[in-house]
């Protein structure tokens, strides 16, 4: 019976951590997760950083509630793991336990002013090609009118 | 008369020469008959061993038509030597010693039939 | 300095000609007229053998089968005898002796592998290894290095010198040949290469001994057409190509024995190829043709082949724009413009490279089509037995025949440009068999020297009507032999010429009472496809096109601009078949991208009607197809196809029209003389008063003559080379 009302308890507090039934199915629709945590901090594109070492285990214990709008692109629907500026990147990851909240990053002149997304898969992604001279260099006929 | 000449004289070498496995006609297409039931048997196995994309009835087909391509052989020695081939292939279907293509060949997938006329050989390319 | 006096007429006039161990070097020329009776028995390795008096060791070992090994000495060239290499034991001769020079006396026993021997040949290598240096593995001569492999075979293991090695800098000698001079080992020849056979003096030693250096005295270049040659006679990686430095290695290609089309010699060629890229072309043995010289223009101007090429079929779009499209899409544009204008509406014209067999299917295709109009660009007078009498067009005499011939006379032609091997061949004749040269046209250098009778065609009238001093000396020869220029029979007056030269070789044959399959009358053409074209029945010249502009025009590989759009109609359609984007492209409306000589199996005639085949050493690139193939498809398309659908029956439908064709390799004989020269005495032309110049007159000329050498780079280096200096070609900077 306890273990019922746990779960209702639950239940309600991810309802209310979310800020009613529609902040709710958003965030299920979003991401398939509605955990609810302490928030940690928010960094300067809106992404939020939540954790809960309590009820979650090492691994699941830190997430980010993406922005939905950041560097001039919406990202409600699209998001994407490289949103997470670097700064956070190693704090979400474990890397360490000091949010840039309390510690911020030494600042570095190779760190990006604005983060940039990765362009994999999108027209501006790198695309390898071939250096070699080629073998055959055929007749590139004049331009029309050119005479 | 040329032709009966040749005929008998056929026949009578065919009396002579010695058999492969099978004395006469009638053990010949007993033996092809065992080899065309171990198939019929082994082509629900085939198909899910290799996992191949076709339904049992579309593999006993294609038995069936393998052998019906030989259908006009009548020389006990060649029906044998063929029986034999066949029990080489089936051997090597239930063994798993083939692979999924080695299979799929049978089925010509993806074979294309060259063009032969001047015409389409020279849209194909240089020298098909 | 120290030029080797080898082969300077003045100096030594009796070595070249009679007699002395030099001469004999001769053997093709003097050593054969010797009786049998006269040979002598030598011993190589105690195995008997009879040779002719005066012949060297190094002949006799080799005809006994045995090889010795050699660096200077050349079958080709004339003796030196300074690298000691082929040094040999004699029996009974106290010291070892050097087989090259030596001449056999009777009863020797030669003993190619004694101990004596191979410690002289080791001793000799170890001297040459003293300051060669070892980088055979960043030359490019590794892997067909002629001391590479002998210091393998013969050399010691080891050197006692410690001393450090002599460097020596390196020269620019032009934009074909590298040098790396610190690698020579004074064979000298380049030297003897370069003052014999391409009678230019530029090459020549400076210093003795250590300090000894092979070298054109001033920084110039090594300006002649047959340069590249030393490339392949030099025995170790001094003078290696510039073109094809660090690209290949000789063992990592493809080779493809064929032939040259860049000129109407028919020069026998390997093409050696890598990965479907041409690396490079090397000559290959033939004695009637380019023993085993190539010139420049066919060794390097290969990297045309890769420039400026059609690889795909193109059409004039509505703007005027050519756009790439597809074949079917090309062929049925080509089948529809020859369907709607049918008869003499269609025409073609064929250029200086194109194959037999694509000359035959477009023969055929238009004559189906009802069309007589096919033309060759290169001309060639019709008046009087014009292409009819196959003798009127040929070089009758042969190249090697020029080797038996007492006077030529050279009419309106400088064959030092237009065809280099055969004036390779008329200077050999000059040096070692006294041949007699005279030349009417304008005066050129032909690195040899020549009674030069006047530049005005009167001149010929004049020899012709015997009213000239030449006339005397023609009458004395005994193989006459007159050779004219394609160039000047394509002038106005081009049939009055060749009526004139006609009867002065009629005049001479009867005069010098020579045997009757002596050919006199000789034609040299400049371009590979002009021979097997008239033997086809094309007609050479594009004036009858002018007279009746078709509304279809046909250029198969036309690249000289003979006929433009201005000359056609204006709705008239054209259609360039071709491998080149050169003159004809640009004007086409339809492109149809063809094969390049080394791309194809195919029929070339040269100038002397001999058949020759290319052979296919690289696919041709993209859409690219066989010319015959592409006009066999046309065909089918247009209606009236072709009855052949492979090589071998479009070789049969030539063996039908001209069975010469297929006659490979084989020389067929043309005959009629005297019933074409009655023919030309019909001939009533005036001859013009303009003088005799052949197109040719400076090499500068003779790097850029057809679409694979205008396409190439290395010949537009030579050219600018020629006209700048070779320091005005910037190379790159790499070794």
């Amino acid at each position: 019976m306890a273990e019922y009302a746990n779960l209702v308890r639950r239940a309600l507090g991810q309802l209310r951590g979310h800020a009613g039934v529609k902040g709710f199915l958003l965030q299920l629709f979003r991401v398939n997760d509605v955990k609810v945590g302490s928030l940690i901090g928010v960094d300067k594109y809106g992404n939020k950083y939540y954790e809960d070492k309590k009820h979650y285990f090492f691994g699941r214990h830190r997430w980010v509630i993406y922005t939905t709008e950041m560097n001039g692109k919406n990202t409600l629907w699209e998001v994407d793991g490289s949103m997470v500026p670097a700064e956070w990147h190693r704090w979400l990851h474990c890397m360490t336990e000091d949010p840039p909240t309390t510690h911020p990053p030494e600042p570095k002149k190779f760190l990006a002013e604005v983060h940039q997304f990765n362009v994999s898969g999108s027209p501006q992604q790198y695309v390898p090609y071939p250096t070699t001279r080629k073998k055959i260099h055929e007749w590139v006929p004049p331009k029309a009118g050119a005479q | 008369m040329a032709s009966t000449a040749a005929t008998r004289t056929a026949a009578a070498a065919s009396r002579v020469v010695k058999p492969i496995l099978s004395r006469d006609l009638d053990e010949a297409k007993r033996r092809v008959r065992e080899l065309y039931r171990a198939w019929y048997r082994e082509v629900p196995n085939t198909v899910a061993m290799f996992q191949l994309d076709i339904s049992i009835r579309q593999g006993r087909n294609k038995v069936r038509e393998m052998f019906d391509k030989n259908k006009h052989v009548t020389d006990p020695r060649v029906i044998d030597m063929l029986v034999i081939k066949g029990k080489m292939e089936l051997q090597e279907t239930i063994h798993v010693w083939k692979q999924k293509t080695h299979i799929m060949r049978y089925f010509h997938e993806s074979e294309e039939p060259r063009s032969a006329d001047f015409l389409s050989k020279f849209y194909k390319g240089h020298d098909p | 300095m120290l030029r080797l006096p080898v082969v300077s007429r003045g100096l030594f006039p009796a070595v070249v000609t009679k007699g002395g161990a030099a001469a004999t070097n001769n053997a093709r020329t003097a050593a054969t007229a010797a009786a049998a009776t006269d040979l002598i028995e030598v011993f190589v390795d105690g195995k008997p053998v009879a040779v002719e008096p005066g012949t060297t060791v190094l002949q006799a070992c080799e005809k006994a089968g045995m090889q010795i090994p050699r660096f200077c000495y050349h079958e080709r060239l004339s003796v030196a005898g300074n690298c000691r290499m082929c040094l040999v034991e004699i029996e009974k001769v106290p010291k070892p002796v050097a087989a090259c020079a030596m001449p056999v006396m009777k009863g020797w026993n030669i003993l190619t592998n004694s101990d004596k021997t191979r410690k002289a040949r080791e001793g000799v290598m170890e001297f040459l290894l003293a300051n060669h240096p070892l980088d055979c593995p960043i030359c490019d001569q590794g892997g067909e290095c002629d001391l590479q492999d002998q210091s393998m075979q013969f050399g010691s293991d080891r050197s006692r010198f410690t001393e450090g090695k002599r460097a020596v800098e390196d020269k620019n000698i032009g934009p074909l040949i590298k040098t790396i001079m610190t690698r020579c080992i004074q064979c000298t020849r380049c030297v003897r290469f370069a003052s014999e056979i391409a009678g230019v003096e530029d090459l020549g030693t400076t210093g003795r001994g250590n300090d000894l250096q092979i070298g054109t005295y001033v920084e110039k270049m090594f300006m002649s057409e047959l340069s590249g040659n030393v490339i392949d006679i030099c025995p170790v990686g001094a003078l290696t190509s510039k073109p094809y430095a660090f690209t290949a290695r000789p063992w990592e290609t493809r080779k493809t024995e064929t032939i040259d089309v860049l000129d109407a010699v028919g020069s026998n060629i390997v093409v050696s190829t890598r990965g479907g890229e041409v690396m490079r072309i090397l000559p290959r043995i033939n004695e009637d043709i380019n023993e085993e010289w190539i010139s420049d223009k066919t060794r390097f101007a290969y990297d045309g082949l890769k420039r400026q090429r059609l690889t795909q079929p193109m059409v004039k779009s509505e703007s005027g724009q050519l756009v790439p499209t597809t074949w079917e899409d090309a062929l049925t544009r080509v089948a529809g413009a020859l369907q709607g204008a049918e008869g003499n509406d269609v025409a073609a014209v064929v250029g200086g490279l194109v194959d037999a067999e694509a000359l035959i299917s477009l023969k055929d295709l238009l004559n189906r089509l009802n069309s007589e109009n096919l033309c060759t660009e290169e001309g060639f007078p019709m008046a009087g037995a014009g292409s009819d009498l196959r003798s009127s067009y040929l070089l009758n005499t042969g190249i090697a025949g020029i080797e038996e011939a007492d006077l030529l006379l050279l009419v309106g032609t400088n064959p030092r440009y237009e065809a280099p091997l055969v004036n390779a061949r008329i200077r050999k004749s000059w040096l070692h068999n006294e041949l007699q040269v005279a030349l009417v046209g304008k005066e050129v250098d032909l690195s040899y020297t020549y009674d030069h009778l006047g530049e005005s065609p009167k001149v010929l009238q004049d020899i012709a009507s015997g009213n000239h001093p030449f006339c005397q000396v023609l009458a004395k020869a005994k193989h006459p032999v007159v050779v004219v220029g394609s160039s000047c029979l394509q002038r106005e007056d081009g049939a009055a010429i060749m009526a004139a030269v006609s009867t002065i070789a009629q005049n001479a044959r009867v005069s010098s009472g020579v045997e009757e399959n002596w050919k006199v009358l000789n034609v040299l053409h400049r371009v590979a496809s002009q021979v097997a074209a008239l033997d086809l029945g094309f007609k050479p010249g594009v004036e009858t096109l002018r007279k009746n502009p078709p509304k279809v025009l046909f250029l198969l590989g036309a690249d000289a601009g003979c006929i433009t759009r201005q000359d056609l109609p204006k709705d008239s359609v054209i259609i360039y078949q071709g491998h080149h984007g050169d003159a004809g492209a640009p004007v086409a409306d339809i492109i149809l991208p063809g094969a390049a000589y080394t791309e194809k199996c195919s029929t070339y005639v040269n100038t002397e009607g001999r058949s020759q085949q290319t052979r296919v050493a690289v696919t041709p690139p993209g859409m690219a197809r066989e010319d015959w193939k592409i006009i066999r498809a046309i065909s089918e398309l247009a209606g009236v196809p072709l009855p052949y659908d492979t090589l071998d029956e479009v070789r049969h439908r030539m063996a039908e029209v001209s069975p010469n064709l297929v006659r490979y390799d084989d020389v067929e004989e043309a005959n009629y003389f005297k019933q074409a020269n009655e023919l030309s005495k019909a001939v009533n032309q005036a001859v013009l008063t303009e003088l005799l110049v052949p197109p040719h007159l400076t090499i500068k000329d003779f790097f850029m003559t057809d679409p694979i050498s205008r396409a190439s780079q290395t010949m537009a280096k030579c050219v600018k080379a020629v006209k700048e200096g070779a320091q005005a070609v910037d190379e790159p900077a790499i070794c």
